[in-house]
C-alpha cells in the first residue's frame, strides 16, 4: 500500500449480519468516509491493515468471536485505531467491560446517524492526529541519536536555558568549541531556532541520555 | 423416589421402639404388682402358721397345768374342738407312752422337752403330714399329734388352691408340701422364705411363686403398641400431608420463576431479532435522507438505500411472525372438559391460602354450590389463580379492616360465571379500557401479562373475561364459561 492510501482514513465494520452492515456502509459513505466491511471477525483479523488510519467498529454480538474478543486480540497486537462497539442489548456490565478492555466509544442499536457519524469523524480526526504526533516524534528521536555524547551535554544545558559562555564554563570548555558544538547540533536536529529546539527535544534531553 | 419401603421403614423402627418400651414397661409394672401380692398372701400364710404353733404350745401348757386323773375326758375332746388335732397322749410316772411304736421316739423328745424347759417338736414324721409336740411337766407329760393337712382351713389360706405357688414346711431336711404348684421352670420366679419364730416348731415357710410367659399382659402390651401405632400413623400422614403441601407450593413458585425466564429470554431474543433489521432500516433511511439532501441528490443511492429500508421492515415482521406463532397456545379449546368451578376455586384457594393468612382475608363464597363448565383445568386454574392474587394484591394496600374478598358462583343461561370482587383501591378510570392489553400495568415492577392472558386463556375457551360492574370500591372481575350438558 502506498503512503497516500495508508493516510487517507478507512472505517473498518465489523458486523454478522449483511443488511446491518450494508446500511451503516451506506449511511458511513454520505460522510465522504471510506468504509471497508467485513462479515467475519476472524478474516477482518487477519485482513485489514494496522498501520492504516481511521476507526473500527465492532457489532459486540457475533457468532464464533465476539465483538469483545476481537477488541483484546486487536489491543493485543497494540493496534492503535479507535475501536467503537456496537450492541443490541447494552447492559451496564458489558458497557464497562468495553470501556475495560479500550474501546473508545460504546453505542446501542440501532444507533443514531448523527451520533454515529460524529464519534467517527472525531475518532477518525484523534487517530490523524496522534498518528502525526507519533511520526514527529520518531523523527526528533531519530535525528537525536546521531548526536555525539559532548552535544547530547551541550544541548540538555542549552534546554536548561544556558548561555554558550555558561556552557562553556560548566563544561570546562572554551566558548568557541561550545559555539562550534551548538552551531553542529542545530544542523542535525535540523532546528531552525532555538524555541524549535527545546518544543522537540526537551523531553527526550530528560528522559535520559540513551535513547 | 424413594420407595414408600424405605421410607417408612424410620416410623417402623420408631413404632416397634416404642412398642417395646411399653410393653417392657407395662410388664415389668404387672410382674411388681404380682410380686407384691405374693408377698403379702406369704406373709399371711406365715402368720397363720405362726399363729397354729402357739396355739399347740398353749394347749399343751394347759394340758399339763389342769392335769387331773379325770382330764383323759378334756384330752379326748380336743380333736373335737381342732379338728387338726389327730391324738393327745399323756404319761405319768414311770410308765411308758402309750403308743408303743412311737414310745421311743417320744421318750427322747420328752427328754429334750425337760432339758429345754419347754415343748419339743418331733419332725420325723413330716413328710407323711404328721406332727409332734411334746411338753415334759410333772405330773404327766402331754404329746399332741398334729395333722399338718388341716392345720389351716382352706376358708383362711390366702392363696387360690390352683395358684401356680409353691408352699411347704422345711426342718432338717424333712419337708411337707403344703401347696404344690410352681413346679415348671422358666418364666420369673418369687421365693418367700421365713422361719417360724416358735422355738418348739421351727419350721422354714418357704414359698415360691412361677409367673409364666402366659401371665403378662399380652392384651395391654397389644393395646399400647396399637395406640403408638395409630399414633405413628397419624403423624406420618400428617407430615407426608405437609411435605405434600409444600411441594405444590414450591412448584407453584418455581412455576412462576420459570414463566418469568422464560419471558425474559424471549424478551432478550426478540429484542436481539428485531434491533439487527431496525438497524439497517434507521441506517438505510437516513442514509437516503442524506443522499436526498445533497446538492445534487444521489437519487439512484438514496432509491437503493430505501428499498434496502424496506426489506428490512418485512424481515421484521417475519421475525414478530415468527415469534407469535411460538408461543401461540396450539390449541386450548381443544382440550376442554367438564370442570366443576366450585371445587377449582376451592383448590386455587387452597394455593393461595399462605397469602390470604398474611393479609388476614377470609373470602367470602356465594351462589351455588356446583356449577360444571367446560374448560381446560389448568388455564382455569390459571385465571381463577391470576384473579385471586390480583386481588390480594390490591387488597395488600388497604387498611386491614376493610379488607374484603367476594367470590360469586352463578349459572346464566348457558354460562356459568365466576365473580372476583376486592375491596382493594380499585381501577382507576382511565386505565379501566385499557387492563387486557399486553404489557399494560399499573403495579410497580408488573410484566403487564397476567390480565392479557387470563383472556386469551378464556376466549380459546369459549368463555370470556370482563371487568365486572362493581357497585362499591374496588374491582370486581367476572368470568364466564360455556355450561357443561348434564351427564
Amino acid at each position: 500500500m502506498n503512503e497516500d492510501c495508508r493516510l487517507s482514513p478507512v472505517i473498518h465494520l465489523v458486523d454478522d449480519d449483511e443488511a446491518v452492515r450494508g446500511g451503516l456502509a451506506m449511511l458511513i459513505g454520505t460522510v465522504g468516509l471510506r468504509v471497508q466491511t467485513w462479515a467475519r471477525p476472524e478474516d477482518f483479523l487477519t485482513g485489514f491493515d494496522p498501520d492504516g488510519v481511521g476507526a473500527l467498529v465492532l457489532d459486540v454480538r457475533m457468532p464464533g468471536t465476539s465483538g469483545l474478543a476481537v477488541l483484546d486480540a486487536l489491543k493485543a497486537r497494540g493496534v492503535d485505531q479507535p475501536v467503537i462497539m456496537l450492541t443490541g442489548h447494552g447492559t451496564v456490565e458489558l458497557c464497562r467491560r468495553a470501556f475495560k478492555a479500550g474501546a473508545a466509544e460504546f453505542l446501542e442499536k440501532p444507533v443514531d446517524d448523527d451520533l454515529l457519524l460524529d464519534t467517527l469523524q472525531k475518532a477518525v480526526r484523534q487517530h490523524v492526529r496522534s498518528r502525526e504526533r507519533n511520526r514527529a516524534d520518531r523523527l526528533a528521536r531519530e535525528r537525536f541519536a546521531q548526536l555525539s555524547e559532548r552535544e547530547r551535554e551541550v544541548l540538555g544545558l542549552i534546554v536548561e536555558g544556558l548561555t554558550n559562555k555558561e556552557v562553556a564554563r560548566a563544561l570546562g570548555l572554551s566558548p568557541r568549541t561550545v559555539e562550534t558544538h551548538r552551531a553542529n547540533l542545530f544542523a542535525k536536529l535540523e532546528a531552525g531556532s532555538l524555541a524549535q529546539l527545546i518544543r522537540q527535544f526537551a523531553e527526550l534531553v530528560e528522559d535520559g541520555d540513551a535513547p | 423416589m424413594i420407595r414408600p419401603s424405605r421410607r417408612f421403614l424410620p416410623w417402623l423402627l420408631g413404632w416397634l421402639a416404642l412398642s417395646l418400651a411399653s410393653a417392657a414397661w407395662i410388664g415389668a409394672a404387672e410382674l411388681d404388682r404380682l410380686r407384691q401380692s405374693f408377698e403379702a398372701d406369704a406373709r399371711i400364710v406365715h402368720r397363720l402358721l405362726s399363729l397354729r404353733a402357739v396355739e399347740h404350745e398353749a394347749i399343751l401348757a394347759t394340758l399339763a397345768l389342769l392335769d387331773a386323773p379325770d382330764s383323759v375326758d378334756a384330752a379326748q375332746r380336743l380333736p373335737s374342738i381342732y379338728p387338726r388335732i389327730v391324738s393327745v397322749l399323756r404319761r405319768q410316772g414311770e410308765a411308758a407312752w402309750p403308743d408303743p411304736a412311737r414310745s421311743v421316739e417320744l421318750a427322747e423328745a420328752e427328754a429334750a422337752s425337760r432339758r429345754a424347759g419347754r415343748a419339743w417338736g418331733l419332725v420325723s414324721e413330716l413328710a407323711h403330714g404328721r406332727l409332734w409336740v411334746v411338753l415334759a411337766a410333772e405330773p404327766a407329760s402331754h404329746a399332741l399329734q398334729i395333722d399338718l393337712p388341716s392345720l389351716v382351713p382352706a376358708a383362711e389360706w390366702p392363696f387360690a388352691a390352683d395358684a401356680p405357688l409353691r408352699v411347704e414346711l422345711a426342718h432338717g431336711g424333712r419337708r411337707w408340701i403344703i401347696q404344690p404348684g410352681a413346679s415348671a421352670d422358666g418364666g420369673w420366679r418369687f421365693g418367700f422364705d421365713k422361719v417360724l419364730t416358735v422355738r418348739s416348731q421351727p419350721f422354714d415357710v418357704v414359698a415360691e411363686r412361677r409367673v409364666g410367659a402366659g401371665e403378662l399382659p399380652w392384651l395391654r402390651m397389644a393395646a399400647g403398641a396399637l395406640a403408638f401405632a395409630m399414633v405413628l400413623v397419624g403423624a406420618a400422614s400428617l407430615r407426608q400431608q405437609r411435605i405434600a403441601r409444600r411441594r405444590a407450593e414450591d412448584l407453584l413458585r418455581l412455576g412462576q420463576v420459570g414463566r418469568l425466564n422464560a419471558l425474559g429470554e424471549l424478551a432478550a431474543g426478540m429484542a436481539h431479532e428485531l434491533n439487527q433489521p431496525l438497524t439497517a432500516i434507521l441506517a438505510n433511511a437516513r442514509a437516503a435522507d442524506r443522499m436526498l439532501r445533497d446538492e445534487p441528490p444521489e437519487l439512484d443511492d438514496a432509491r437503493l438505500a430505501m428499498k434496502a429500508a424496506s426489506e428490512q421492515a418485512r424481515r421484521a415482521a417475519d421475525v414478530l411472525a415468527r415469534m407469535r406463532r411460538a408461543v401461540e397456545r396450539p390449541d386450548a379449546g381443544a382440550a376442554t372438559r367438564a370442570v366443576d368451578l366450585r371445587a377449582a376455586v376451592g383448590a386455587v384457594l387452597h394455593l393461595v391460602e399462605p397469602e390470604l393468612r398474611r393479609l388476614r382475608v377470609s373470602p367470602r363464597i356465594e351462589g351455588q354450590t356446583a356449577v360444571a363448565v367446560m374448560a381446560e383445568p389448568v388455564a382455569l386454574e390459571q385465571i381463577v389463580h391470576n384473579l385471586l392474587l390480583n386481588a390480594l394484591h390490591a387488597l395488600g394496600r388497604v387498611p386491614e379492616a376493610e379488607r374484603r374478598l367476594s367470590l360469586g358462583l352463578v349459572a346464566d343461561g348457558d354460562h356459568g360465571r365466576l365473580t372476583v370482587a376486592d375491596s382493594g383501591p380499585g381501577i382507576p378510570a382511565a386505565a379501566r379500557g385499557r387492563i387486557f392489553e399486553p404489557f399494560f400495568t399499573t403495579r410497580e415492577g408488573g410484566l403487564g401479562l397476567g390480565l392479557s392472558l387470563c383472556e386469551t386463556l378464556a376466549t380459546a375457551m369459549d368463555g370470556a373475561l370482563e371487568l365486572a360492574p362493581n357497585g362499591g370500591r374496588g374491582a370486581a372481575f367476572s368470568l364466564s364459561l360455556p355450561l357443561a350438558p348434564p351427564p
